[in-house]
């Protein structure tokens, strides 16, 4: 061994070492590393789409292991460009943020409002655009949005909130209840789903040609699960259904109709002559 | 007879140095803990807290639980950032101040091995990194909990305004906000900062043991620091980009001979709210301690026959 060390030069020797220990811990690292990022410990390198997208100082600090650090510095970037009504930087920014930080469910869930809702809302009211352009870029940035949500729904398919995000964007700007409908049918179980997905379902099936007698189906269902589910909304379109499906009367709910009971309630006087209150 | 027992004094055999002490490589790192703190070192520390209470008192737009998240994922990240640097910093500067004050020279005249002056090194520059950490760790806990504290008493005043939440709704809420505030889990956060630092203390010792300067030695570290951060994303890159077979065979080099930086940076993830598998974290603990042994053994090689 001292002769080894006697003839062979230093330089040469810790060459060998340092490539030795490459190569043991290599194989080892590996099944670490994807021990981390499959926990979710790790975040996974970003991709070489979002790579080209990072400046020169975001590129540094996120080599120099700062990718929170970065991706929190874009999101308030980000949000100066919805400041500034600047869609497509916006879209730009957030698309490095969710490469730097894809577990993080918030960015795609603010990606798809801001380019689903804010820069729709945007185009529906920006008169310096000709009408044409503005509903061209409606419906751009609207299915932008829908993108967005879901590679996300892809990265954390867990996740319900982003595609209840997704679903607002047809509910509210594609005005497509097909499409609403089958978001939150996918989203309504999910772990940790609100419970109010499950009657959003039904409602917006309601509404989807040729889907009736499936949402009856699904809206009784939840009827007779209890009082809990007694809103008005799905009296409501439980009524409406039983009417466009001429369900027999035998077969009908005996609730009555909340909309002429609010009628009724907002007709009754506050007050009989001579200042008598009526009981409420 | 006072001359002879002197003659045999002198005759006696020297007492055999043992091969390795913990005790002598626990004193060389007390006194580089006390050389550390002379430098002060810890001064850092003030300018940290000042970016703490920044950071909990800028105003950003997004919900308190989204907001936790941005402190927490800003402190942790400055948490991290001060942790290598000062590993580097340190490190780089401890073998060439002791060679200028002559200190070296003292201890290796005496029956001190040159391994145990590396480690004793190594753990010295460990412990304040440690203790740094920790002391980041209070300042950040004490703001994560003054501000989680904050905004729950904020939203359950904003409910109970409303009167139309559930004392289960509430509930709900105030648990989102904290599941985004002060969680034991974050100590793993720490632990996983303090285990990059210590590969990248590792790592400068060894580059410290050829270097010419501390400048340089501080230069190259960060150099390898960053270039250790790429590799996966570098390789990813050029062996998609290119069909340059030196370009792909130089990648895999670089991959062999730099350690994996990236690999520790599993802070980011346990701060987003990912579960610790404690399998994981051993392995990362094994490979952290992998790294020291052969970086000082590295540093050895180098620094055994080095005349001063």
């Amino acid at each position: 061994m001292s002769i080894v060390l006697q003839k062979v030069p230093r330089t040469i020797l810790v060459l060998i070492g340092l490539i030795l220990f490459g190569l043991i811990r290599t194989p080892f690292e590996d099944n670490a590393r994807k021990g981390l990022v499959d926990s979710g410990m790790l975040l996974p390198p970003p991709g070489l789409s979002a790579m080209d997208q990072l400046s020169q100082s975001a590129l540094m600090g996120t080599l120099g292991g700062l990718r929170s650090l970065v991706a929190t510095y874009l999101v308030l970037e980000a949000y100066e460009h919805f400041s500034n009504k600047d869609w497509e930087e916006l879209r730009n920014t957030y698309n490095v943020v969710v490469a730097l930080e894809p577990y993080d469910e918030s960015h795609w869930v603010s990606a798809t409002w801001h380019l689903g809702i804010n820069a729709t809302a945007n185009m529906e009211l920006d008169e310096k655009l000709p009408k044409f352009e503005r509903d061209r870029r409606f419906k751009e940035y609207a299915f932008q949005g829908i993108e967005f949500a879901e590679r996300g729904m892809e990265q954390l398919p867990e996740s319900y909130a982003i595609p209840v995000q997704m679903a607002e964007i047809y509910r509210e700007k594609l005005e497509d209840n097909c499409a609403t409908a089958r978001v939150y049918k996918n989203a309504m179980d999910l772990p940790g789903a609100p419970g109010y997905l499950r009657r959003f379902y039904g409602y917006f099936l309601a509404n989807c040609p040729g889907s009736e007698q499936e949402a009856y189906d699904h809206l009784i269902g939840l009827y007779r699960e209890g009082r809990h589910q007694h809103k008005a909304t799905l009296i409501k379109e439980i009524k409406n259904l039983e009417k466009k499906l001429d369900i027999p009367w035998s077969l009908r709910i005996s609730d009555p109709d909340p909309d002429v009971e609010s009628m009724k309630r907002r007709n009754r006087p506050e007050s009989l002559p001579g200042g008598l209150s009526l009981p409420q | 007879m006072s001359e002879e027992s002197s003659e045999k004094s002198l005759r006696a055999p020297a007492k055999a140095v043992p091969l390795f002490s913990f005790a002598r490589v626990w004193t060389i790192a007390s006194s580089t803990v006390t050389q550390l703190v002379r430098m002060k070192t810890f001064y850092f520390l003030l300018a940290f807290a000042l970016i703490i209470v920044g950071i909990g008192n800028f105003n950003i737009p997004a919900t308190p639980a989204k907001e936790l998240s941005m402190i927490k994922k800003v402190a942790f990240g400055t948490m991290d950032l001060f942790a290598w640097l000062f590993a580097i910093i340190s490190t780089a500067l401890l073998i060439p101040r002791d060679q200028e004050d002559r200190t070296l020279y003292t201890i290796l005249s005496k029956p001190v091995r040159r391994i145990e002056y590396l480690f004793g090194k190594l753990f010295g520059v460990l412990a304040v990194v440690a203790t740094s950490l920790v002391a980041m760790f209070v300042i950040c806990a004490i703001m994560i909990y003054s501000r989680e504290t904050l905004y729950v008493s904020a939203e359950i005043q904003a409910m109970e305004a409303n009167a139309q939440y559930t004392p289960e709704e509430m509930q709900a809420q105030v648990e989102l906000i904290r599941q985004q505030g002060l969680r034991p889990e974050l100590t793993v956060a720490v632990l996983a900062s303090f285990l990059k630092a210590s590969v990248v203390a590792a790592v400068t010792i060894f580059i410290s043991t050829f270097a010419s300067s501390s400048l340089f030695t501080i230069i190259i570290s960060i150099l390898v620091f960053l270039i250790g951060h790429a590799h996966s994303l570098l390789s990813n890159y050029w062996t998609t980009q290119t069909d340059n077979i030196f370009v792909i065979q130089a990648v895999k080099v670089i991959k062999v001979i730099i350690p994996n930086f990236q690999l520790f940076s599993f802070s980011e993830g346990i701060v987003q709210g990912a579960p610790i598998i404690a399998a994981v974290l051993w392995q990362m603990v094994g490979l952290t301690g992998g790294y020291l042994i052969v970086y000082v053994l590295l540093s050895l090689l180098v620094f055994v026959d080095k005349e001063f």
